[in-house]
């Protein structure tokens, strides 16, 4: 946070300039002039001059004289209006009216928190001496080891959890056994509370288990982390001791040796990536145009989000790892719903998917939302009170119900359209903005809607902190993709309307909305023509410039992939192929 | 005495961070609130322009990344903090009367300085002292701009200490530094909250400069101080404001006691002889690079930014966590000439001062493309050193200024050429001191609503320096042109020049008067629809003359110019291009004259030819609603050779500001109507008559062959239009002779003259060229019997071809 300055107070004040002169018939008639003027005068005297001389027909051989006159006054005003200020506050130190301490205490505040000379000599952190160290040994030769070696902690991890998923699947099959035998004797030879008696044994058993498995996974994780940190710090002066590393000042970020292409292909297997995708160039701008890619995917979000673990994830690491403390971030916009008490409640796959891999970089991700949570909560909270406050008052003002009271002054401190930040070392994406939502976002939305003003918070701060590739959701809905896919099924079986037809539904609190594929184009196109207005209003924000935004469709969709498709030309300036000078026609 | 490493440095660096806005974005009418660097941009350019013996010289303010703003600056000599020796009296009072010049030159021109310290008062071996950085309390809006307190404790005064402060608050500073060079640095080893103590317990010793004195067990010291000196010191560190001296006075009384003067150093010659702007322009281009040597320097430092990424973000913006900007560091980094002097060393030196009328040396450079021409040092040395010349002559040199402007502009001293080839002289600042900017009028709210969407990627434009000067123009001009009224697209029209004098708001202004009269003569008349349609239709023609295949795939697609090029002729191109382009378009503008514009307009139209012939009506509507890149070099290129190459009266227009035309033989006018109705531009007679002469073209004479039979023009080729088959757009059906002829006239970008007995005919007939993709065709204004009778001797009775039937 930053520390607010307490402004001078200053109350400018108006002072009336007043001039005389005598007619030319009667040097005893005196015209008087008086006009007003803001002290301080922040325009020309001269100008000033000009226009009273116009506004009363003050005769022109006046000029000169007033000219020099009106400059002493401001002058003197000016002067004076500063003087009798200062010293009012002078006065009021001399019979210590005033808290000398607390003044005093603020400027020091100042000169020690933002000026060098004065501020306390601190070293580099920890945090920012291995990332030195990481971003300069995947620079050299060592980035080989070094994916193999975060690959295979990574698979150490996933392999554990299989077994836990596994164990702890067994012991379920075996309670569900043992709970089906209790049930089938229920009233022969078991009693009611011998049931409960076995649910509640089951019950801490699973947590039992569960607990265990996850302390044996805390642990390695630990052990990893601690281990890969000494080996890299020791690998970093190893490779000092050799000779200067010289660290190339622009990354071979798109310019990988071939070797890249072994570990590629040895890759396969894995998720298959999304088969729709298209990309656009498009320039944004009246004037000046700024070209970014847009690349339309039929993917989930947390699929883009996934890194490829299996057999040999090391050439998906690649990216994120050159990537990661460079100017170059890659960010993702995932949904989640307000969770209890102040904190974000991500989808659980994401969870999963964070904790497939050891984090050597950053807190596991769980860390990082209750300390965003604890963070979140005084700010939050406060402006919650301070918005209940003014729903209040607008609506007592109004005299309409207190719904904005509501709404704002429920027991969560998150609301829709606020976002959490977490970083990422082992995902395919640096950086999550955890947008939060509600189920306000099924039914049409405006441009006004929290959730799109949370994106453009979301993409003025990627602008600002260097996050140059962002994925997002384009629809704004995460779960329907699983609804989606059945319904769509159903629909291809029916054959040809598919245009207009139904594509899924959800239920939402015992409402069912539909979401048509009008409104899946229609929700498409707002958010697009919102995403064009904040980036180029990001731009001005002087930071990185955003290069790539993937919009993210539901997969399996194809008639709505094919609608968005042709909907982004009409809505960007679309980069058009490059023309071959045609020969003029023969006459 | 000098030491050569003192010279070595001759500008200076210093960056810090602007303040970030907490909270909301968005500002109260809806608009993203400026960042502070971009105010703190828009403030500073009125330091660009101060000009002071004991001022260091602004150069550059750079905008960097993430709110960086770094300041270039004037350097030399050692600061006051560096020169450990210590003072005689007689310096201390020759040092503070210097400073107390600068002083007053600033709190003349409404600065304040607020941050005097013994680190940016520099004086060199003999005696000359120059403030640095004197701005950053003005440039930074008094301090609200940036995160960090502005000063040093020690020289805060006590009011500023109260947060309160005006510019007295100056003098009590320039007391303590004239007290400290009397008896050594004050509150040295004290933290900032003792000494801010110690400063404001002062308020109730009656001496305060004594009570200090005696603080520092220096009183025996300080009795020595002359008494004169002394005498100033105490009336500077006045507890209360209004009771302190001003510098005025305080410059008189020093100038009284002042024994020393300062050597006069001769003015260097050769490099170091030139304007500090050129020197630091040149050794940008050489590769100069500012950042390098603050990074060098440790004063920019790069934290990877993930780092720093902030943790939550909620609604109303506020965000949580994340970056701690980095501390306000006041070292700077000091820059020496090597670079460009190794690069320039072996000019001559006489080439340092070129002469008027000497014959100019060709450089090789002039072949290359105008924006690698602005990036070469040499070539930008010369050009910069002549136009500099030129432009000390100036109004005298206005000739020689077109006729250098037409090769190229240096970017440096564009808005002085075009001021020069505007013709604006005179006392312009007077003129434009007397048009009331202030008062309301009921445009004002159009004019507010545009500018925020006037060329707003342009950093100057968008602050609110910008936005106010934009309005001030506006409303002056307006004022000043009561006949007409604002169209939005003055807006744009104005931001170049408001861009290129951003300090001189007179000479944007007077540029803009100049400019208007001359290429959109009664454009901004409420009623301008017969301008315009005018305009356009002159366009049109253009096109079809130069493009006749394109000009007939748009007729017949109905794609007419309304529809697109409005904005193009009435903004001059502002509104569609960035600023960037629109100086190297206007550079050719304003040399070439008015009618350039509409050549412009069809070379666009070239450059987006194999487009365009692709594309039906829908598709060019959406072509031009964003207009695509064009290149811009290509297209000023091809338009000055479209203008040059076309005969003057084709395009002629009545709407302008030139002279009516007398001459029988120079008339083109048609009426309106007719006018609209053509897709054939008329060529005057006497245009006609040099192109014959010049042997440059071809002459088709469609009456029948009759009349021709008896006289013709000489060398023309008859074809009898009652013969033609309009239908069959193929030049073979005209028979043998004229399809030779015209294809001869084709491939030796000839004019095509059409004359005729009557104008329906020859339009008609024209008409039918163009459509067959025949360039360069225009109708003979008056047709046969007009010229029959102004140039009788260009016809002859045609010899008989006997036996070609």
């Amino acid at each position: 946070m930053t520390t607010e300055r307490t402004e001078t107070i200053v109350h400018n004040a108006t002072k009336t300039f007043k001039f005389s002169f005598p007619t030319c018939t009667n040097e005893e008639l005196l015209f008087k002039l008086e006009v007003p003027v803001e002290i301080p005068y922040d325009g020309s005297p001269r100008e000033l001059v000009q226009r009273v001389i116009n506004m009363f027909h003050i005769p022109v051989y006046l000029e000169d004289e007033l000219n020099e006159k009106l400059a002493q006054f401001i002058g003197d005003e000016t002067r004076e209006f500063h003087n009798s200020r200062d010293a009012k506050l002078l006065d009021q130190l001399k019979n210590s009216e005033l808290n000398v301490d607390g003044i005093v205490k603020q400027w020091e505040k100042l000169f020690k928190e933002n000026v060098v000379e004065f501020a306390e000599q601190k070293g580099t952190s920890d945090e920012e001496v291995f990332a030195a160290a990481y971003h300069k040994l995947v620079h050299s030769p060592a980035l080989d080891t070094i994916l193999q070696v975060e690959n295979s902690y990574a698979k150490t991890v996933s392999n554990m959890m299989q077994s836990r998923d596994e164990d702890i699947n067994k012991l379920t099959e075996r309670q569900t056994e043992e709970m089906e035998e209790k049930m089938r004797l229920l009233n022969v030879s078991t009693t009611e509370e011998e049931i409960n008696e076995t649910a509640a044994r089951q019950f801490e058993a699973q947590s039992v288990a569960a607990a265990r498995w996850e302390s044996q996974l805390d642990a390695l994780r630990h052990t990893q982390r601690a281990a890969h940190r000494a080996w890299l710090m020791a690998a970093l002066d190893h490779y000092q001791g050799q000779a200067e590393l010289a660290t190339p000042s622009n990354s071979p970020l798109t310019t990988f040796p071939p070797e890249a292409g072994e570990l590629v292909g040895s890759g396969g297997l894995g998720e298959p990536r999304p088969q729709l995708e298209e990309s656009f160039t498009i320039h944004l701008g009246s004037q000046l145009k700024q070209t970014h890619n847009i690349r339309l995917v039929a993917a989930d979000m947390l699929d883009l989000c996934a890194l490829n673990h299996h057999d040999n994830g090391a050439a998906a690491r690649l990216q994120p790892a050159l990537a990661l403390y460079s100017g170059e971030l890659t960010g993702a916009v995932v949904l989640c719903e307000a969770g209890p008490a102040g904190t974000g409640d991500p989808p659980q796959r994401l969870l999963r998917l964070a904790a497939a891999a050891t984090e050597h970089h950053f807190d596991d991700i769980n860390r990082q939302l209750r300390h965003i949570a604890e963070a979140i909560r005084a700010p939050a909270e406060q402006r919650n009170a301070r918005r209940a406050q003014q729903a209040g008052g607008a609506a007592g003002a109004t005299g309409s119900g207190g719904g904005g009271r509501g709404w704002w002054g429920g027991g969560r401190a998150l609301r829709p359209g606020d976002v959490l930040v977490t970083r990422h070392s082992n995902l395919d994406t640096h950086v999550i903005f955890h947008l939060v939502v509600d189920d306000s976002l099924k039914a049409d939305i405006t441009s006004r809607h929290p959730a799109i003003l949370g994106l453009r918070n979301i993409l003025k701060a990627a602008c600002c902190n260097d996050v140059t590739t962002i994925s997002l959701p384009l629809l704004l809905r995460n779960e329907i993709t699983e609804v989606r896919r059945v319904r769509l099924r159903s629909v291809g079986v029916g054959g040809g309307e598919a245009g207009e037809a139904c594509i899924c539904r959800a239920e939402c609190g015992g409402v069912s909305q539909e979401m048509t594929a009008a409104w899946c184009v229609r929700r498409a196109e707002l958010v697009l023509k919102c995403v064009k207005g904040f980036v180029l209003e990001a731009a001005g924000g002087g930071g990185a410039e955003l290069r790539t935004l993937h919009a993210a469709l539901p997969p399996h969709a194809p008639d709505l992939f094919a609608a968005v498709q042709s909907l982004l030309p009409s809505v960007f300036r679309v980069a058009g192929p490059l023309r071959a000078p045609r020969r003029a026609a023969p006459l | 005495m000098r030491d050569n490493n003192e010279e070595k440095f001759i500008f200076a660096a210093c960056t810090y961070f602007a303040k970030n806005h907490p909270g909301e974005t968005c500002g109260s009418n809806g608009l993203p609130l400026t960042p502070s660097s971009i105010s703190i941009l828009g403030r500073a350019q009125r330091l660009l322009t101060i000009q002071h013996p004991n001022l260091c010289t602004y150069l550059d303010i750079i905008r960097g990344k993430h709110e960086r703003i770094i300041v270039v600056t004037e350097v030399f000599g050692k600061s006051l903090e560096e020169w450990k020796s210590k003072f005689s009296f007689d310096e201390v009072t020759n040092i503070g009367l210097q400073i107390s010049k600068a002083m007053l030159f600033l709190h003349k021109q409404d600065i304040v300085h607020r941050t005097l310290a013994d680190g940016n008062i520099l004086l060199d071996g003999s005696g000359r002292v120059k403030l640095f950085n004197y701005g950053m309390y003005y440039m930074t809006g008094g301090g609200s701009d940036v995160p960090f307190p502005l000063g040093l404790p020690r020289y805060l005064s006590p009011e500023t200490i109260l947060n309160g402060g005006g510019p007295a608050a100056d003098i009590w500073t320039f007391g303590i530094i004239l007290l400290e060079l009397c008896i050594g640095k004050l509150w040295q080893n004290l933290k900032p909250g003792p000494i801010l103590r110690r400063i404001l317990t002062l308020v109730h010793a009656a001496n305060p400069a004594e009570r200090i004195a005696r603080e520092h067990d220096c009183f025996e010291a300080y009795k020595l101080v002359s008494d004169h000196l002394r005498n100033i010191i105490e009336k500077c560190l006045k507890i209360y404001p209004s009771e302190r001296a001003t510098f005025e006075e305080v410059v008189e009384e020093l100038s009284q006691a002042n024994v020393k003067t300062v050597v006069d150093v001769k003015k260097p010659r050769g490099l170091m002889g030139c304007k500090l702007q050129y020197l630091y322009h040149w050794w940008q281009l050489t590769g100069g690079d500012i950042q390098a040597e603050l990074k060098k320097n440790g004063l920019i430092k790069n934290s990877p930014p993930i780092l720093s990424m902030p943790i939550a973000i909620l609604l109303d913006g506020c965000t949580i966590g994340g970056k701690r900007g980095a501390l306000f560091d006041r070292r700077i980094a000091k820059y020496s000439l090597d670079l460009l002097k190794a690069r320039l060393s072996h000019i001559p030196p006489q080439d340092f001062y070129p002469l008027m009328h000497e014959r100019r040396r060709d450089y090789d450079a002039v072949a290359l493309p105008k924006i690698i021409r602005e990036r070469d040092t040499e070539y930008q040395f010369y050009r910069l050193l002549w136009f500099q010349r030129l432009l000390i002559g100036y109004p005298y040199t206005a000739q020689y200024i077109r006729a250098e402007a037409e090769i190229d502009i240096p970017p440096l001293v564009r808005g002085d050429v075009w001021a020069a080839l505007l013709g604006v002289k005179g006392d312009i600042e007077e003129q434009y001191e007397r048009i009331d900017k202030e008062t309301p009028t009921p445009t004002d709210r159009q004019i507010d609503v545009d500018i925020p969407r006037c060329h707003q990627y342009c950093w100057l434009l968008c602050g609110s320096a910008g936005h106010r000067t934009l309005k001030r123009l506006l409303k002056a001009w307006l004022l000043t042109n009561p006949q007409y009224v604002y169209w939005q697209g003055l807006d744009s029209l104005t931001a170049p020049f408001l861009y290129l004098n951003f300090c001189n708001e007179a000479r944007a202004f007077a540029c803009l008067s100049a400019f208007v009269p001359k290429f959109l003569h009664k454009f901004f008349l409420k009623d301008n629809s017969a301008v315009i349609k005018e305009y356009l239709a002159k366009f049109w023609q253009m096109a079809a003359f130069h493009e006749p295949e394109l000009a007939t795939h748009l007729h017949e697609i109905n794609f007419v110019p309304e529809l697109f090029a409005i904005p193009w002729f009435l903004t001059m191109f502002s509104h569609v291009f960035p600023l960037h382009k629109i100086v190297h378009l206007w550079d050719a503008l304003l040399v070439e004259g008015p009618a350039l514009p509409l050549f412009m307009g069809v070379g666009i139209l070239r450059q987006l030819k194999d487009t365009l012939l692709d594309s039906g009506f829908n598709e060019c509507i959406l072509l031009f609603s964003d207009l695509p890149e064009i290149d811009i070099g290509e297209c000023v290129k091809e338009s000055i050779e479209m203008c040059r190459s076309s005969p003057k009266s084709i395009s002629y227009r009545r709407f302008t500001n030139e002279p009516e035309v007398k001459d029988p033989m120079d008339i083109v006018e048609i009426p309106m109507e007719v006018l609209l109705s053509e897709i054939s531009p008329r060529i005057s007679m006497s245009d006609f008559f040099s192109l014959t002469c010049q042997d440059k073209c071809c002459v088709v004479d469609i009456r029948s062959n009759l009349l021709y039979e008896k006289s013709c023009i000489e060398g023309s080729v008859n074809v009898p239009y009652s013969g033609v088959q309009l239908g069959q757009r193929d030049l073979r059906a005209l028979g043998l002779n004229a399809h030779r002829a015209l294809r001869h006239a084709v491939t030796h970008k000839n004019t095509i003259v059409i004359a005729s007995a009557e104008d329906e005919t020859a339009q008609l007939f024209s008409d039918y060229l163009v459509k067959c993709n025949v360039p360069r065709v225009c109708i003979l204004y008056g047709g046969i019997s007009a010229l029959q009778s102004h140039v009788p001797s260009l016809f002859i009775v045609p010899i008989k071809k006997t036996g070609s039937k």
